[in-house]
């Protein structure tokens, strides 16, 4: 990792003190890094760690008495395994016309009860094509001791779902149900030394507000201490809990190689960018507004014409018929009352 | 959404969801008796609310139309019936047609057919087939047919439409299980009709009681009245007894000018004037000095006897056309027509034997009596907005008022009928009256359906005509449906700027909702029900009169006005007239409930005391709203710890506590006459009821608002009009329910913060509305006004996601000539004829669209196909052609839709119905309405991604967050309450309850949050998601109910640059469904005139509008055309301009009225300006 000396400490570099980690979440301190970066990460794997998720669903059959969007967005939101999802690419990146198996993961889901029993469907009836990135990708997590995963729809005699669905690699930005993780704790300055608080109490603060369980982590402040105005945040608890899709190391992995590649393509963007092109296609794919990177110069886009500069010809005087869609409203073109 | 709180609820519409094991009620009681095991301590103080729902087992949350429809099936359609049962003939004396009996039967499909095992409908049957719910009419006859007296059974004349769940439906008594089976839910309270189907409520009506003295002061005018509104089956009358300048009068409608009061006594019996006196006045000083004026005026008038009494009135009566035959010099009978007068148009619910005017008497003298008392004492006027003096017309009353002006109009036609075939001398075959009956066999039939589907209750008989009776029940949601059923509408106009009738009276303590009302015009006159109340049908009067005289009152009639008005005698009214007298007034009523409370007489009947008149009241008439109170004798409540142990283990129902005298019903004026403790603990020495629970004198969707006490109460009036507008889920069956609108939520969840009505009126299992984490906190300015910032991921995680199924139905009709609409087939593309054209892309082979498809604007979902020629009859050379024209129906909306159904039926008269459902579902958006349960509406304004979201330090970020700037002003602390509780019960893992003067207490919620490591007062700590830097305050953060509202951009948005003119003023068509412009309205031009923009107004008003060139001669100043003048025949000073169409039109309008109108023109910049034309 390469972060600008200034903002670091001489040699001390950012350090992670592990305080529990089990399959499915992990608690650790961040410690030498200051408030913006801490965030950064705790908002890129938010959002940003790209993970696998049904996106298109053919449905061939449903006479379920859910509608198909219903069922649509439920299987949306079933998590997938996304170990090594960097294999996949992002479809858009992908060279094919609409899905392939560099790009997605073919799930099929056909159930029919035929039983007097109300039959339910799980997340383990979906059938996954094997024709994939790698042999982990698109799984449906199934954490529970029966190993039946997520309901997806309960179904009557004679009902029946059919369907074949198509995870693709994305992030949560995008959509929710890219999301590793549902949320992420995020905690600094348990005692409130640098009194980013103004605690409120009515009678004892101390008495009133229940201490965060880091609080015995730190100091706690001393009778009489003075406060310290040059103070920053500089150790970070975090919790991550991972939804199942990833392992909760590799959440904290991805973000931050995500991370890094977005200030990757700052810096080069600040470095050796000519400043006149559109230099930030790098890695950034996210939503973005139309004039990022446009470099100061007039947003023009094909096929709208703004009603003024540009020497355009408006609706009004002018060059008679200039309105694009021909003639005007009234009288004939150009012809009005006062020409 | 917090993830780990997702309510698990069952897929309504599924089978099983809605039958289960639970049968009956035994669901309902469930909640209540479940957490507690029956060896648990009951305490009467906490545990006596056990009886509302036992109460509302018995009773059912819409007895009251059910009810009254079930006693005019059961009893009343006998007694008019009885009333009207013979059919005679002028012609012949000796024909006779009687009525034996009347049945309703059970309802059946009108097709019925001897030969069909299933004749047999379900509701749900009649919804989707448009037909009409009902029950054939069936009666027992006996006529005569030639020498012989025939009787027939079972014939049918009508059809009566049934109500849902009244003892004569399908669903009367079936278990859950077996509503299933019919496609019926069974939470769906019942109470309304279907007809043609479309379910139809007859909403209650609320008039001023009938039969009843009712004084009045004009103090402008100096005069007191007392009115009595007589009604009975034959007659309605409204008599007056008025003083006006120390005269008293009696006036009615009859009399052509008010007449003395002491000529109208006398003419009735009372011929001396000191027996008169004293039954006006008593022994009175003050009352006798009174009253003795109007003795003057009798004598001046030179009136002493009867005779000449009856003589007056006589010849001042109209008698209207009834005794006048044409042409003969009529001789009136004064005497006569006095005594029918007096006898059976003066206060004719009073009853007359043989001419025995004395009760009659009597009951003026009363009214002379309370005038006076009136003048005397101004408190002693009646109040017309106590609700005591009110009485409520349920669907009962209404079609029994139909049904017997149908039949009676169905015998004068029967009548006439057979007189028409009796005038016949030489008939071919034998008179049968029978077959005559059959042919009028719609006449009932068609009035009924007719007046239930238009509202229009239009019966001349009865001097009635009222539009707007029936409304359409909305299904907007669960509550919305609930609510119109519990809704009360008043006669009184909405347009009358007057503050009593829209009061809040005190009596309405219990009886009617004090929130739920609608704002503006109605407010105040639209009004519910409370939770625990019911309407009285009617008792027999008879029986309660004997058990009057049983007690030891004395018969009014024998006595004196002396011993009348004695010190310590009251009078004994039943139903407004007196009929006997008593020393013991509350000896006497003490028995009488002691009667009551045994179950010897209907525990409807009411009973008090006015010490003011002195009078003990009795009533049992229809139409008063009663409610159960808990008896308290000997400062001692009659509930035991024991009675309700039998109660928890069903040993006892509602009805047993009742019998037993434990609990007893109470009407307003009873309820006015008790002491009532609203807890045990306030029962003292003249304590006579006990409250059952407070909660109950809100009503059913008041009932929803958690903590409602601590809330401002408009609030709670606000929230009343939008629980109705949240979108849910509907019923069990809304899945097999094809409606013209339907708003179903994705993901309903059950309130975190219940209260004990949410459960008594199933709510949690139909609710409408989400719990939402709420974080009461600033945010970025787009949560300005009430607007409220959403959480995307929330969103995508399903947050407020609802679907909106709309119907489009047409029926294909047959014509008279044979030939009929037709489904065409869809047209293929020329290129490639295995695909249709693409505005035929989604239809099947058939011509209808295929289920599951995408369907955008503009497309063609059913290719309906209509004849060309349906007049001509195809007898001889009148062909026509055979071809069809295509009449599709398109799809017109801008958003596109999936078809979700197609329904492909008949209507009761053959014609065959296709409904089409199509489905959106919709995820909010910006602009999307929402709201908590506290009449805090808001839009969304910004929708804002999970990591820009604030979060609590555990990473739990809020799905919506609302600004504190909504608190301050409106005061809806229970709003606060709500939260707080609902965070506890998150973290606890229990539902807390915030049911009115009750609910969770704050301080052991603040111990629960305490205890899970929060602050007690329901703040967190919060940090940005956008710095990562935490807030310097406290955010008050947790769960809120949040319903989604109807109102949604997506029906709303409109914006229009150019688009379709209106034919005749060729300017822009208004209205967003026919793409309608946006009017620069006089205001907005007010505002360009001032500023002098003077191009721009012409540039909006003219030409962006209705701008047209016309020719205009100069000479005659008329309109030419092409340059050329037709009335002065040349083309000379013809100039050519531009005005607005609808000036041209305007002035072509008046040239068709014969006003000429001549335009000048002139030129604008005479010198070196511009040319005109």
């Amino acid at each position: 990792m390469d972060y600008d000396p200034m903002v670091m400490d001489e040699a001390v570099g950012p350090s992670v003190k592990i305080t529990e980690a089990g399959t499915q979440n992990v608690d650790f301190e961040l410690q030498n890094v200051d408030l913006a970066f801490a965030n950064s990460l705790r908002r890129t794997i938010l959002a940003e760690v790209p993970t696998m998720a049904i996106d298109l669903v053919e449905i061939e059959a449903n006479t379920s008495v859910l509608p198909d969007e219903f069922i649509c967005h439920r299987l949306g939101l079933i998590p997938l395994v996304s170990k090594n999802v960097d294999d996949v690419v992002y479809s858009r990146d992908c060279d094919c016309d609409q899905y392939c198996d560099l790009c997605s993961v073919t799930l099929t889901l056909h159930a029919r009860c035929t039983g007097d029993e109300i039959m339910k469907v799980y997340a383990r009836d979906l059938v996954v094509d094997n024709m994939r990135a790698n042999q982990w990708v698109g799984n449906p997590v199934i954490t529970d001791p029966e190993g039946l995963g997520t309901v997806i729809c309960k179904l009557r005699k004679g009902q029946e779902l059919r369907m074949k669905c198509i995870a693709k690699k994305g992030i949560a930005k995008e959509h929710a149900k890219w999301a590793p993780t549902a949320a992420v704790g995020f905690e600094y300055d348990p005692h409130n030394k640098l009194r980013h608080m103004e605690l409120w109490y009515e009678e004892d603060a101390v008495a009133e507000w229940p201490k965060s369980k880091y609080a015995e982590w730190e100091e706690p402040p001393q009778e009489g201490e003075p406060f310290d105005y040059d103070a920053v945040p500089e150790r970070f608890y975090f919790e991550v809990e991972s939804a199942g899709n990833l392992d909760p190391d590799v959440i904290i992995q991805q973000g931050i190689k995500v991370l890094q590649q977005k200030l990757a393509t700052v810096i080069q963007e600040l470095t050796e960018g000519d400043g006149t092109t559109n230099g930030m296609n790098g890695g950034y794919d996210a939503p973005r507004s139309p004039d990022v990177g446009m470099n100061g110069q007039p947003w023009q886009e094909q096929g709208y014409t703004t009603p003024y500069g540009n020497g355009n010809a408006s609706a009004w005087g002018g060059a008679g018929a200039a309105t694009p869609y021909g003639a005007t409203p009234y009288g004939q073109n150009g012809a009005n009352g006062w020409s | 959404m917090a993830p780990k709180k997702k309510a698990a609820i069952g897929q309504p519409g599924t089978v099983s969801a809605s039958g289960s094991a639970l049968q009956g009620f035994s669901a309902l009681l469930e909640p209540f008796y479940g957490g507690k095991s029956l060896t648990d301590p009951i305490s009467t103080a906490e545990d006596k609310w056990n009886l509302l729902p036992a109460f509302l087992k018995v009773k059912g949350l819409v007895k009251q139309h059910i009810d009254s429809f079930n006693y005019f099936v059961d009893h009343e359609i006998k007694k008019i019936v009885a009333a009207n049962k013979r059919v005679t003939s002028e012609i012949d004396n000796r024909f006779y047609l009687e009525y034996l009996d009347i049945r309703v039967g059970e309802p059946e499909r009108l097709d019925y057919d001897d030969r069909r095992p299933q004749n047999e409908i379900t509701p749900n049957e009649c919804r989707l087939r448009d037909m009409t719910y009902a029950a054939p009419i069936i009666v027992d006859i006996k006529y005569v047919r030639g020498k012989s007296v025939i009787k027939r059974l079972n014939c049918r004349i009508g059809r009566m439409p049934i109500m849902l769940r009244s003892s004569k439906c399908r669903l009367a008594g079936k278990t859950d299980r077996q509503m299933a089976h019919m496609n019926e839910c069974a939470l769906d309270p019942g109470g309304y009709f279907i007809v043609n189907g479309t379910e139809k409520v007859i909403l209650v009506q609320e008039q001023l009681s009938k039969n009843r003295v009712l004084v009045e002061t004009d103090p402008k005018r100096g005069i007191v009245s007392a009115s009595v509104t007589s009604t009975t089956h034959e007659r309605k009358s409204k008599s007056y007894v008025m003083l006006k300048k120390e005269r008293i009068n009696l006036q009615h409608n009859i009399l052509q000018e008010p007449i003395p009061i002491v000529i109208a006594l006398k003419a009735m019996g009372i011929q001396s004037d000191h027996e008169m006196l004293l039954l006006v006045a008593g022994t009175d000083s003050i009352y006798q000095d009174e009253f003795a004026v109007n003795f003057e005026e009798a004598s001046k008038l030179g009136i002493f006897s009867q005779h000449q009494a009856l003589e007056y009135i006589g010849s001042r009566v109209k008698m209207g056309g009834r005794n006048k035959t044409p042409g003969a010099p009529h001789r009136r009978n004064y005497i006569g027509d006095a005594l029918e007068a007096l006898a059976n148009v003066f206060l004719s619910h009073v009853p007359v034997c043989g001419l025995d005017l004395r009760p009659k008497a009597l009951y003026i003298c009363f009214m002379v009596r309370r005038v006076l008392m009136a003048m005397h004492d101004p408190t002693l006027v009646d109040d017309r907005d106590y609700v005591g003096n009110k009485r409520l017309e349920l669907a009962g009353q209404l079609m029994s008022l139909l049904f017997e002006d149908l039949f009676k109009k169905f015998n004068t036609d029967l009548k006439s009928n057979i007189d028409k075939v009796l005038r016949k001398r030489n008939r071919t075959t034998e008179f049968d009256a029978f077959n005559h009956m059959a042919s009028h066999g719609n006449y009932i039939t068609l009035g009924m359906n007719r007046a239930i589907s238009t509202g229009n209750w239009n019966l001349k008989r009865f001097k009635m005509d009222r539009a707007g009776v029936t409304h359409v029940l909305s299904r907007l949601s669960y509550i919305s449906a609930l609510g119109m059923m519990t809704r009360i509408s008043s006669q009184f106009e909405k347009t009358r700027k007057v503050s009593g009738p829209r009061a809040l009276q005190p009596s309405q303590f219990g009886m009617l909702c004090p929130s739920d009302t609608p704002e503006g015009e109605a407010c105040g006159l639209v009004k519910n029900l409370a939770l625990m109340t019911h309407i009285t049908t009617n008792d027999e009067e008879e029986p309660v009169k004997k058990l009057v005289f049983i007690l030891g009152a004395e018969d009014i009639v024998a006595l004196s006005g002396k011993e009348i008005y004695e010190e310590g005698a009251y009078v004994v009214f039943v139903n407004g007239t007196p009929i006997a007298l008593t020393r013991q007034p509350k000896v006497f009523l003490n028995s009488f409930r002691k009667f009551r409370r045994m179950g010897r007489i209907s525990e409807f009947i009411s009973i008090y005391i006015n010490h003011h008149t002195r009078a003990v009241h009795i009533a049992t008439d229809e139409g008063r709203i009663c409610r159960p109170l808990i008896v308290v004798e000997n400062e001692k409540s009659k509930i035991t710890i024991d009675s309700l142990e039998q109660l928890r283990q069903g040993t006892m129902n509602f009805d047993d506590f009742l019998y037993q005298g434990l609990v007893e019903y109470v009407d307003v004026n009873e309820e006015n006459d008790s002491n009532i403790a609203l807890y045990e603990s306030e029962i003292s020495e003249n304590t006579t009821h006990l409250e059952i629970e407070p909660f109950t004198i809100l009503g059913a969707v008041a009932g929803l608002i958690p903590y409602p006490h601590h809330n401002q109460s408009p609030r709670n009036t606000y929230q009343c009009a939008m629980g109705k507008q949240a979108i849910g889920a509907i019923a069990y069956n809304q899945f097999s329910r094809i409606d013209t609108l339907l708003y179903l939520m994705v993901y309903p969840q059950q309130p975190m913060v219940k209260t004990r009505t949410i459960e008594l009126i199933h709510y949690d299992k139909l609710p409408a509305g989400q719990n939402a984490i709420v974080a009461v906190m600033s945010y970025s300015g787009y949560d300005i006004e009430d607007a409220l910032v959403l959480n995307k991921a929330s969103c995508d995680r399903g947050f407020g996601r609802c679907q909106v199924l709309r119907k489009y139905s047409t029926q294909l009709r047959k014509y008279a000539n044979r030939s009929s609409d037709r489904i065409g087939n869809r047209i293929m593309d020329d290129k490639d004829p295995t695909k249709p054209i693409a505005k035929h892309a989604i239809l099947g082979s058939d011509g209808l669209a295929l289920v599951g498809e995408k369907i955008e604007m503009g497309q063609v979902y059913l290719s309906k196909e209509v004849p060309l020629n349906t007049t001509s009859s195809g007898i001889g050379s009148d062909f026509g052609t055979n071809e069809h024209m295509p009449a599709p129906m398109t799809y017109r909306l801008p958003d596109p839709s999936y078809v979700d159904k197609i329904m492909v039926s008949q209507t009761e008269n053959e014609a065959m119905v296709i409904k089409v459902q199509t489905r959106q579902t919709r995820r909010p958006e910006l602009g999307d309405k929402f709201s908590s349960r506290h009449g805090q509406k808001g839009v969304v304004g910004i929708i804002v991604n999970q990591e820009d979201m604030p979060f609590a330090d555990s990473g739990v970020t809020p799905d919506i967050i609302m600004n504190p700037h909504g608190f301050p002003s409106r005061m809806t602390v229970g709003k606060m309450l709500e939260l707080l509780s609902g965070k506890a019960g998150v973290l606890n893992g229990t539902l807390e309850y915030g049911t009115a003067f009750g609910g969770s207490n704050v301080d052991d919620m603040g111990e629960l949050l305490l205890q899970h490591g929060f602050s007690y007062s329901g703040k967190d700590f919060v940090t940005s998601g956008i710095t990562g830097e935490s807030l310097p305050a406290y955010i008050f953060f947790g769960p809120i109910y949040y319903q989604k509202l109807k109102h949604m951009v997506q029906d709303k948005m409109h914006s229009r640059s150019r688009g379709p003119r209106a034919i005749l003023t060729r300017q822009p068509t208004e209205g967003r469904s026919r793409d309608g412009g946006l009017r620069l309205g006089e205001m907005e031009r007010d505002c360009l005139i001032a500023y002098g923009a003077s191009q721009l107004l012409l540039e909006r008003l003219m030409l962006s509008s209705d701008a047209h060139e016309v020719d205009i001669c100069e000479v005659c100043g008329l309109m030419g055309y092409q340059g050329w003048c037709q009335t002065c025949k040349s083309t000379r000073g013809v100039a050519r301009m531009t005005i607005p169409y609808a000036a041209k039109l305007l002035v072509q309008e008046l040239l068709s009225m014969n006003v000429l109108v001549r335009l000048k023109l002139e030129d604008e910049f005479p010198h070196g300006g511009p040319k005109p034309i």
